[in-house]
């Protein structure tokens, strides 16, 4: 047949936040009225839902809903540093930082409400727009609580820093410590290679990360689907070319990018093994996603037509001519023996 | 960017000639404007300023299909989308959904014309191989002393190279006219480095017709794209295989006789090794989509190429 | 400039409006309607974020000459939920986490919304075909499908309407709970305004000059022409720097537009900002410049040599940073090893080919405070750096990050905010630039083209021994964040197994290419491809499993890194235990087993892509209770 299959493994793993360098991120907090939060952080959203992340963790923290979290500006002027969109370090640097403001506001707000209830502090809890003493049938709104706060001269507000505590590496020996999390990750691959064009589509990726805690699932699901289909992307067809530093690859017609019809079904399993130095446990995936998606691939090309590609992109053109050079080494191994 | 000092749309044939002729040397044409416009970019012809824009994608004449003596008559402003989703053109040319799949993508196809696609004259033109199968003529007209003058060819002299044609100037194709074959079976392969809106390295396109007994090739027609200037019709395959049984064995020798016109310059190692096996699955293809039984024949054929 | 009256039918109003000629319908929706849901990502046809209906007809509205809709009927993403409500469709894309970025989205719902038109009963495998002509580049597209097939389940009665609602969480537990995003409303109605939809009262456009050459020295620049044509409001170079001009991640090293000499092909030289973009354009035709040109380096290897010509001259060995690694003895440990492998890796420049190309507006507060608003990845670092090179306090410089169209490393280089910030001190108006797409390919950054050499030792058990990497990145003509990379390159390199004896070497060069900078994963992909390539032919080697080599060697909690960290837990094994279990993999050597193995094909493989869905129905024909 024309059409092989193959399947390949391959591992990898990843340091969470900025590397060999001390990391940190902050944010103001606030319950505000009618029972609804104010989150105030240099956080920046690039797509992969980190918005609605924080709005999760300040919910849960806070005991309110993540639609009635308005989270603050991305601003370097009216909100509080917490550095940069990448490294894999929001959901950990920042949010870290939000669940700790978070709890600042929320001792605040239980300050007095246990003041006002006669209860010690430690008995309320707060879950779903709702504030309760364990133990008494002293319970009301988010929204009357705050009021009662307000009416009170307090307005329950928390504001916190997190760091990352890493070091830089050894110049001599590159020793250090540069990230204080660490994330793994491994994915197998299912490829069928058409011998006769060289076309190799991946029909299938299972890939299991670790991601310490996943705070929205469906968005774990959806940075590893993206990941695994921008290394697909590089590892078939991707290639910027220049020529004397001119690129020939001006456009999309030329720069190819994977399409609908390119893309292998994925099949994410999420591991949860926490961070034991945050206080949430979460870790990240942004960038992890990627890691072992190449090598897996190539590796069940090499399953399939027994082939190593070794320069990425592995285009229909690299693949053929593999094949060809693999078939006139066995031909010449044949008429030698 | 591609600026005009105006754009003008002609609603009659005689009108958009008219236009081209007045205005000649200071004028383009638009049809489904799906290539001047990427063209007028960076990277390609960067910014161009034209004083005329003609779009010719209002002119009824161009828009018309009409059937008749075994040909279907294709008005030049076409769009590619019209072989997938009109019944009467998916039954009369059976090469033409399978090409039409490949091309671009549906936004696209509801632009790109037949006429443009053709007049571009692109090596690896997804629609030149197969209009070449059936066998296409090129009608052309353009205003002389007043009144419009029309002429017709072949598309295989039509195109004349990368980029050629025989229009002269102000010249317009108005329809493209080619065989309907309703009782054959088509078929399309194509290879880029995607399944989607990519430009062909290689295609072949094939039109088949069998016998009573479903067991031998009656008619054939081949034609392939990405191999030279210019796409060609294999009239040498077609005659070898012309009341021939449907055998592996007939398919696998037709596939060795074209190798020789792979001339493209680039890539040429990989387009010979692709265009062997892309014959054999374009005629099994074709012949299975005339209702050949072909499962076994394909499973052999494979075996063929790999031998 | 030239202009024509279009009179057409644009989500069921009719409009009578002045368009320029040259405008293509997405400029018109976009720019004289207002409408700015619809997005232009490439201007080519190429990525289908302008897609809209045009007589109910799917179009590529920038391959559309406005006078084309001339007595049209439009219909853009915001005529889709004209009610005020999202449509089934965008309901659907919000409830499966369709949405990322979200700057493909308007064009995605359309084209699926689309395909649900022409077929209510559209198969699975015919979506993605029907959506063949729109890139996403963050989902993966597999949340997209989901979306259309959700949608189409529920228009045709086949699932509840409930089926588009927020799933609850149990016991008000949100952290693990499938909240959906809050953002995607506003992504998939259009209404969220990235940088390129906003405008500014005043507002004047800008263009850039830049550099035709590699490498090549200025040895004049004159901009007087340009600067006396009428409605050109600024022209600024290098000149107009008033502080210490450079930027980038980790060495400043990148003037805000060349200074003395440019380093790659597309490298800015001088911006202008005008009344209208064309006139932006013209003005840059009439920018004179004297050039002296220089050798050109583009090859990384060479630019390690002696000799070579030097792209910095900070750096008169082109090398912008080497990281050793050393843990134990290599020697000692291949010495030890009865199999010693031995390969060499190549990896490419890649684009990150976020659909929002860069755009952004300056302006000048009325505080004084220069104000920059764009989809820039790192607004407290850009802060520092622009204060710096304007020699202005920090607090007199603001950075708003607008909604970002996809970023993955690519938007933290600050390569154009620092001219809008000097036109619009100029100009005292605000200024805004869009890039085409064209020039976000040719001069952002991409990731590091890398070259490694690698061996690797193991004993007969599969336990490695040694492992000895030498890479060399490619940073191209600029530092940005190619320190960082190879960093992060060497420090992963050996990969998460516990090797005794480690020498890795990692080194980023000058060269006269497109910059290489921040790219998801940054330097660790191409080093880790290699190491999971080397696993591979070892296990065959030695007739293990790919799995089993890899938990022979898999770090332990209390492991050693190869930079000597204490691990104090790794999860490693679990995930392959995830991957292995999922998948359903079948045990045995990487010894060209494809065609005899029996997990091929199960639960989690799609089916091949061989096109041509529609042509026979995937499921049968449906009621339709509602289409969209």
């Amino acid at each position: 047949m024309a059409l092989k299959r193959g399947r390949g493994v391959a591992g990898g793993w990843y340091g969470i936040a900025r590397t060999a360098s001390i990391d940190r991120a902050s944010t103001w907090a606030e319950l505000d009225d009618g029972g609804t939060a104010k989150v105030v952080t240099g956080v920046t959203e690039i797509g992969e839902g980190i918005l609605t992340v924080l709005a999760q963790i300040a919910a849960e923290e806070l005991g309110v809903r993540p639609w009635e979290v308005t989270i603050g500006d991305n601003d370097t002027a009216r909100a509080p540093e917490a550095a940069h969109a990448g490294a894999t370090r929001q959901t950990y640097m920042i949010g870290n930082s939000v669940a700790l403001a978070c709890r600042e506001a929320r001792q605040r707000l239980y300050e007095q409400m246990a003041d006002h209830w006669g209860v010690e502090v430690s008995s309320l809890a707060s879950r779903d727009g709702e504030i309760w003493s364990e133990g008494s049938n002293h319970r009301c709104t988010m929204r009357e609580a705050v009021d009662i706060s307000k009416k009170r001269g307090v307005v329950p507000v928390g504001s916190a820093n997190f760091t990352a505590h890493h070091t830089g590496l050894d110049g001599q020996d590159g020793s250090g410590r540069p990230w204080q999390a660490y994330v793994f990750g491994a994915q197998v691959a299912e490829v069928e290679v058409d011998t006769m064009t060289g076309e190799v589509q991946v029909l299938g990726i299972w890939a299991a990360h670790d991601v310490g805690r996943a705070v929205n699932p469906k968005g774990v699901e959806g940075q590893i689907e993206g990941g695994v289909v921008q290394a697909i992307g590089q590892g078939l067809m991707e290639h910027y070319e220049t020529k004397d530093g001119r690129t020939t690859t001006p456009g999309f017609a030329k720069y190819i990018l994977p399409t609908a019809l390119d893309v292998p079904k994925v099949t994410s399993v999420i591991v949860e093994d926490p961070d034991p130095i945050g206080p949430l446990g979460v870790k990240g995936i942004g960038e992890p996603a990627m890691v072992p998606t190449i090598p897996a691939v190539m590796n069940a090309i090499y399953d399939a037509i027994g082939v190593r590609i070794t320069s990425l992109p592995a285009t229909p053109d690299k693949i053929v001519e593999a094949l060809r050079k693999k078939n006139e080494s066995a031909k010449a191994v044949q008429s030698a023996a | 960017m591609l600026t005009c000092d105006d754009y003008l749309i002609p609603t009659s044939l005689d009108d958009a000639l008219e236009l081209m002729t007045r205005h000649s040397g200071r004028q383009r044409i638009v049809a489904g404007a799906t290539d001047i416009l990427p063209w007028a970019r960076e990277g390609r012809a960067g910014d161009v300023h034209v004083e005329h824009l003609i779009d010719i994608s209002k002119v009824a004449e161009l828009n018309e299909v009409s059937f008749g003596k075994g040909r279907v008559r294709l008005g030049a402003a076409t769009p590619f989308q019209r072989f997938l989703d009109r019944d009467d053109l998916v039954k009369a040319l059976p090469n033409m959904r399978h090409c039409a799949i490949w091309f671009a993508d549906d936004q696209i196809r509801e632009c790109a014309t037949v006429g443009g696609n053709l007049a571009n004259a692109s090596p690896a033109a997804d629609g030149t191989p197969p209009f070449l199968a059936l066998d296409a003529e090129i009608e052309l007209a353009r205003r002389e002393d007043g009144r419009t003058v029309r002429r017709r060819m072949p598309l295989s002299q039509f195109i004349t190279g990368p980029g050629g044609n025989q229009l002269v100037t102000d010249e317009l194709i108005v329809a493209i006219e080619c065989d309907a074959l309703p009782d054959y079976g088509g078929s399309f392969e194509k290879v880029g480095h995607r399944r989607s809106l990519v430009i062909a390295v290689a295609c072949v396109s094939a039109l088949v017709s069998i016998d009573r007994s479903g067991r031998h090739f009656d008619d054939v027609r081949l034609a392939v794209g990405g191999v030279g200037p210019k796409a060609l019709r294999l009239a040498d395959v077609e005659a070898l295989l012309r009341g021939a049984p449907i055998e592996a064995g007939v398919i696998d020798e037709a596939s060795r006789l074209p190798l020789d016109l792979v001339q493209s310059r680039t890539r040429q190692a990989y387009r010979r090794e692709v265009f062997r096996g892309f014959v054999s699955r374009a005629l099994a293809g074709a012949a299975r989509d005339a209702g050949a039984e072909i499962d076994a024949v394909e499973a052999e054929l494979e075996v063929h190429h790999h031998a | 400039m030239p202009d024509m009256i279009v009179e057409a039918t644009v989500n069921g109003r009719k409009i009578k409006k002045i368009a320029q000629t040259h405008q293509r319908l997405l400029d018109f929706v976009r720019e004289e309607l207002e409408l700015t849901g619809t997005k232009d990502g490439c201007g080519a046809g190429e990525c289908g974020a302008c897609s809209m209906f045009v007589d109910g007809r799917l179009v590529k509205s920038c391959l559309v000459p406005v006078g084309k809709a001339q007595g049209s009927e439009v219909e853009t993403i915001e005529g889709l939920g004209r009610t005020g409500e999202l449509s089934v469709m965008q309901k659907a894309f919000h409830k499966a986490g369709a949405s990322q970025c979200g700057y493909c989205i308007p064009g995605m719902v359309m084209a699926a919304t689309a395909a649900i038109r022409v077929n209510p009963a559209v198969g699975d495998e015919e979506i993605k075909e029907r959506l063949g002509g729109n890139i996403c580049r963050c989902t993966g597209y597999q949340k997209i499908f989901d979306a259309v097939g959700l949608a189409r389940d529920v228009m045709n009665g086949r699932l509840p309407a409930t089926a588009l609602d927020e799933d609850a969480a149990e016991g008000g537990r949100y952290i693990g709970a499938n909240v959906r995003r809050l953002d995607a409303p506003s992504k998939v109605s259009g209404a969220l305004k990235y940088a390129g939809d906003q405008v500014m009262p005043q507002m004047l456009h800008v263009q850039v000059l830049r550099s035709p050459h590699a490498h090549a020295r200025i040895v004049s620049i004159d901009t007087s022409e340009a600067e006396a044509m009428e409605g050109v409001e600024a022209v600024v170079t290098s000149a107009d720097v008033p502080g210490k001009d450079g930027f980038g991640v980790f060495v400043h090293d990148q003037p805000i537009m060349a200074r003395g000499k440019v380093r790659y092909v597309g490298e800015a030289i001088a911006a202008v900002a005008a009344e209208d973009l064309l006139t932006a354009k013209r003005a840059l035709q009439k920018i004179r410049i004297e050039w002296e040109q220089l050798a050109g380096l583009f090859d990384p290897d060479e630019a390690m040599q002696a000799g070579a010509p030097v792209v910095h001259d900070y750096a008169p060995d082109n090398l912008v940073k080497h990281i050793p690694i050393r843990k134990g003895d290599v020697e000692r440990g291949f010495a030890e090893a009865d199999l010693v492998i031995e390969e060499r890796f190549e990896t490419q420049q890649v684009e990150h080919a976020y659909l929002e190309p860069e755009a952004g507006i300056g302006y000048v507060d009325p505080d004084g405070v220069v104000t920059i608003v764009s989809p820039s990845q790192n607004i407290t670092h850009h802060r520092h750096m622009l204060a710096e090179i304007l020699a202005m306090p920090i607090n007199k410089v603001r950075f708003v990050m607008s909604p970002v169209g996809g970023g993955f490393g690519g938007k933290e280089d600050m390569i154009y905010q620092g001219m809008l910030a000097l036109l619009a001190i100029k100009s005292r108006r605000p200024v805004k630039l869009v890039f085409t797409r064209e020039e976000s390919i040719a001069t952002t950054a991409k990731r590091h083209p890398s070259r490694t050499s690698y061996r690797m030792g193991l004993t007969n058990d599969g336990r490695i021994v040694a492992s000895e990497i030498r890479v060399i990145y490619d940073g191209g003509a600029y530092g940005m964040s190619t320190e960082g990379v190879i960093r992060k390159g060497a420090i992963l390199a050996a990969g998460p197994y516990a090797v005794p004896n480690v020498k890795i070497d990692t080194y980023g060069v000058y060269t006269n290419n497109t910059p290489s900078g921040a790219f998801r994963s940054f330097g660790s992909l191409q080093t880790q491809f290699a190491t999971e390539s080397m696993l591979d032919m070892a296990a065959e080697n030695l007739g293990l499993d790919p799995f089993e080599i890899r938990r022979i060697n898999a770090m332990q909690a209390g492991d050693l890194t190869h930079t000597k960290q204490e691990l104090k837990s790794v999860s490693l094994l679990q995930c392959l235990d995830g991957a292995e279990k999922a998948s359903g993999w079948e045990t045995g050597a990487p010894t060209v087993r494809g065609a005899t193995r029996e997990d091929l094909d199960g639960e989690g493989c799609r089916k091949p892509c061989r096109l041509g869905a529609r042509f026979h129905a995937e499921i049968p024909a449906p009621k339709l209770s509602e289409v969209a």
